[in-house]
């Protein structure tokens, strides 16, 4: 592989990686606040991917858009795709979590509850939106912008990473400069104390979800307008977020930026040198090799300690 | 005390229980001596879309036997699914053997299925005649049930090669599968014969549903082929040729009778423009024969005829014709016997098997996306005859 080819593969994986860091941001706040593997997240990410769709189909874009149309057609799809996300995540916590821990049910019975929740909610988008895949519509001419080292930088590619750049700066400062973001990692800390301290823990958690629903959300939006979407579409991506995740140190924002970013990069050289049969092989090769020397990942904290 | 429980609660589950199988039955065209076609295919799951192009061909052609009333006889129609995957396929068949009405089976419709369903079928004897399992091999295995209605791979991957050899001054060609069988099936064949008519070939996979294709389309792009095949399904090959577009390749762009749907057109937008598709099958709504047909299928279901549905409708009547000469307590072994030496001009083709069960005469149909439509081109030994 020459050396422009490594750029060509390396700017693929920074916009792959981005979106991973995204979802991985949904896993990790979950995490940190109820040390829980939210398996059902990837089916957030799915619904957010038929928000934006459901609402750009519903207006049906013109067929060549101006300027000013594109980017309201841009806005309109990932306000959708993050709104729809939202809604999800908020009503999993209500439908499937919240039961479960007023009883206080044990860790087992969560982890179950997440991944029924997430065969129940790809499959409820299998019968309403029925099982073939759907493009998203047209909302620009994916023209290619500017080279970086010889690599093409399309539009699409510009957005997602634009976008992913936006979502993960305005979630850092709410998780360390907003009083939402202190009751996070107080509830992360202790929850006990927290709610001693007046802090709503229900509220909270509410809000954990729903923040972890709209990043996810948008980046369905994201996913689908880079390829298309479908009901089971969160699956490979949700388990390649959740690895990141792990990766970068569970229940840590950064961490889960940085997780994301790396696999994103690695699966993309893989591809690159030796072909897409090698794509997971190669990231989660470094997967195991990150968690053998740093078993609580690369940054290794928790949502609490961070700040 | 117990016992009487167990009796209470028992005998009203038994008897719903026989009344439920009794409605079942019904359902099913009971009564003594039904006689039902059964169909096997993805009718749920990711490929939908040519499972049910076959499935209202093979209805289409039940409906107007039933209403020609040449049969002294009702014929019923049984769908078993099997989402076009090879685990579930064996469950799919063993609900078409149980029922004893059935006497032959259309399909299966996908090379997995059929791989791991064949055994099953070839054990109770029934035939399955599928209109669209095109994976060489499976016709090397001593199925003794499988007749395979359409060309397979070998001959779809010799006309790719042909018309690259003949049509066009490609001197590489990048072939990307999908690591599904029937996609290294196709791809196999077309390495072997583009390699044995001095075309350079190079290799890649790409499993489907791959989250992003940008980095193996790039790696088409830096490739430096002037060819490129795509062996899978529309599915997949729809993103993946809107990825091919934004990556730069400016080749000449191929793909199989899996990508041949419109569903193709819808997912990859623009960036199908262009493509060729070979198929082993005609278009019913171009050619004269099959024009009448598309018309009923469209007053029918709404939508116009798909890949394979007048091949399944032709399939579908040539069981009905065997049934028609054999009655209707025909065994099932006695009924595949009669198809395997059958000879039926059916719209599309004349269906006749050669002692492996493939079909004696094989053609591959070139089209093209042009213009937002996939145009029929013609035969392809008639193409590069020329």
């Amino acid at each position: 592989m020459s050396l422009s080819e490594f750029w060509d593969f390396l700017v693929l994986g920074v916009v792959l990686g981005s979106l991973y860091a995204v979802i991985a941001i949904g896993y990790t706040l979950v995490y940190g606040v109820l040390q829980l593997l939210n398996f059902a997240h990837s089916e957030v990410f799915m619904f957010g991917g038929y928000g934006g769709l459901i609402a750009l189909t519903a207006w049906s874009p013109v067929t060549s858009p101006s300027g000013f149309q594109s980017v309201a057609y841009v806005a309109v799809g990932m306000c959708a795709g993050a709104a729809l996300g939202g809604i999800a995540a908020y009503g999993l916590e209500k439908v499937a979590y919240r039961p479960l821990r007023r009883r206080h049910a044990p860790r087992l019975v969560f982890l179950i509850t997440a991944i029924g929740a997430s065969f129940f909610l790809y499959n409820l988008a299998g019968k309403l939106f029925g099982r073939n895949a759907a493009p998203m519509p047209t909302m620009y001419e994916n023209k290619k912008l500017f080279s970086v080292f010889g690599a093409d930088i399309n539009i699409t590619q510009l957005l997602i990473l634009i976008s992913a750049v936006v979502m993960m700066i305005g979630l850092d400062y709410v998780v360390n400069r907003t009083k939402l973001g202190s009751g996070i990692r107080a509830v992360a800390q202790d929850p006990e104390v927290a709610s001693l301290m007046g802090v709503d823990i229900d509220k909270v958690v509410s809000r954990t979800f729903v923040i972890g629903g709209l990043l996810g959300g948008a980046a369905g939006f994201l996913f689908g307008t880079n390829q298309q979407v479908f009901y089971t579409m969160g699956f490979l991506p949700g388990i390649t977020a959740f690895a990141a995740a792990v990766l970068g140190g569970i229940g840590n924002v950064r961490g889960a930026m940085v997780g994301g970013m790396l696999l994103g990069i690695v699966e993309n050289l893989t591809v690159g040198f030796w072909g897409d049969g090698w794509r997971y092989v190669g990231a989660f090769a470094v997967l195991v090799l990150v968690l053998m020397f740093r078993p609580t990942g690369i940054l290794g904290e928790r949502v609490g300690r961070t700040a | 005390m117990v016992r009487t429980k167990i009796a209470r609660i028992g005998i009203p589950v038994v008897a719903g229980a026989l009344l439920l199988t009794a409605c079942g039955g019904d359902d099913s065209g009971d009564g003594g001596g039904g006689v039902t076609i059964g169909y096997q295919g993805p009718l749920s799951g990711d490929n939908v879309q040519l499972g049910v192009n076959m499935e209202y061909g093979v209805k289409l052609a039940i409906k107007e036997a039933n209403a020609s009333g040449d049969l002294d006889f009702k014929i019923k129609y049984k769908a078993v699914d099997d989402q076009g995957l090879p685990e579930k396929a064996t469950a799919a068949a063993q609900k078409a053997i149980d029922d004893q009405d059935v006497k032959a089976v259309v399909g299966p419709a996908f090379s997995g299925p059929t791989d791991s369903a064949s055994p099953l079928y070839t054990q109770a004897g029934m035939a399955t005649v599928s209109p669209s399992a095109t994976r060489p091999d499976l016709t090397e295995k001593g199925y003794k049930s499988l007749l395979r209605a359409v060309p397979n791979d070998a001959s779809q991957g010799a006309g790719m090669a042909a018309y690259f050899d003949k049509k066009t001054d490609a001197k590489k060609v990048m072939i990307v599968d999908d690591k599904t069988d029937y996609g290294v099936g196709l791809a196999d064949v077309a390495e072997k014969e583009l390699k044995a008519v001095g075309i350079e070939v190079t290799r890649t996979s790409a499993q489907q549903k791959t989250p992003d294709y940008s980095a193996t389309a790039k790696k088409v792009a830096n490739s430096k082929a002037d060819g490129l095949i795509y062996a899978g399904y529309y599915q997949d090959a729809g993103p993946f040729a809107k990825k091919i577009k934004e990556a730069g390749f400016d080749g000449i762009m191929m793909s199989d009778d899996g990508t041949k749907d419109d569903q193709f057109l819808k997912l990859a937008g623009k960036s199908a423009e262009g493509w060729y598709l070979t198929c082993p099958c005609t278009d019913p709504n171009v050619d004269a024969k099959t024009k009448k047909f598309a018309a009923d299928y469209k007053k029918e279901y709404k939508e116009a005829p798909g890949t394979y549905s007048a091949e399944s409708y032709d399939v579908t009547n040539m069981i009905i014709e065997e049934l028609k000469k054999a009655g209707p307590d025909v065994e099932r072994q006695a009924l595949a016997d009669a198809l395997a030496k059958a000879e039926y001009k059916g719209l599309t083709k004349t269906f006749s098997f050669d002692d492996k069960g493939n079909l004696k005469k094989q053609a591959i149909f070139l089209y093209q996306v042009k213009s937002g439509k996939i145009e029929y081109q013609g035969s392809i030994e008639e193409l590069t005859a020329s």
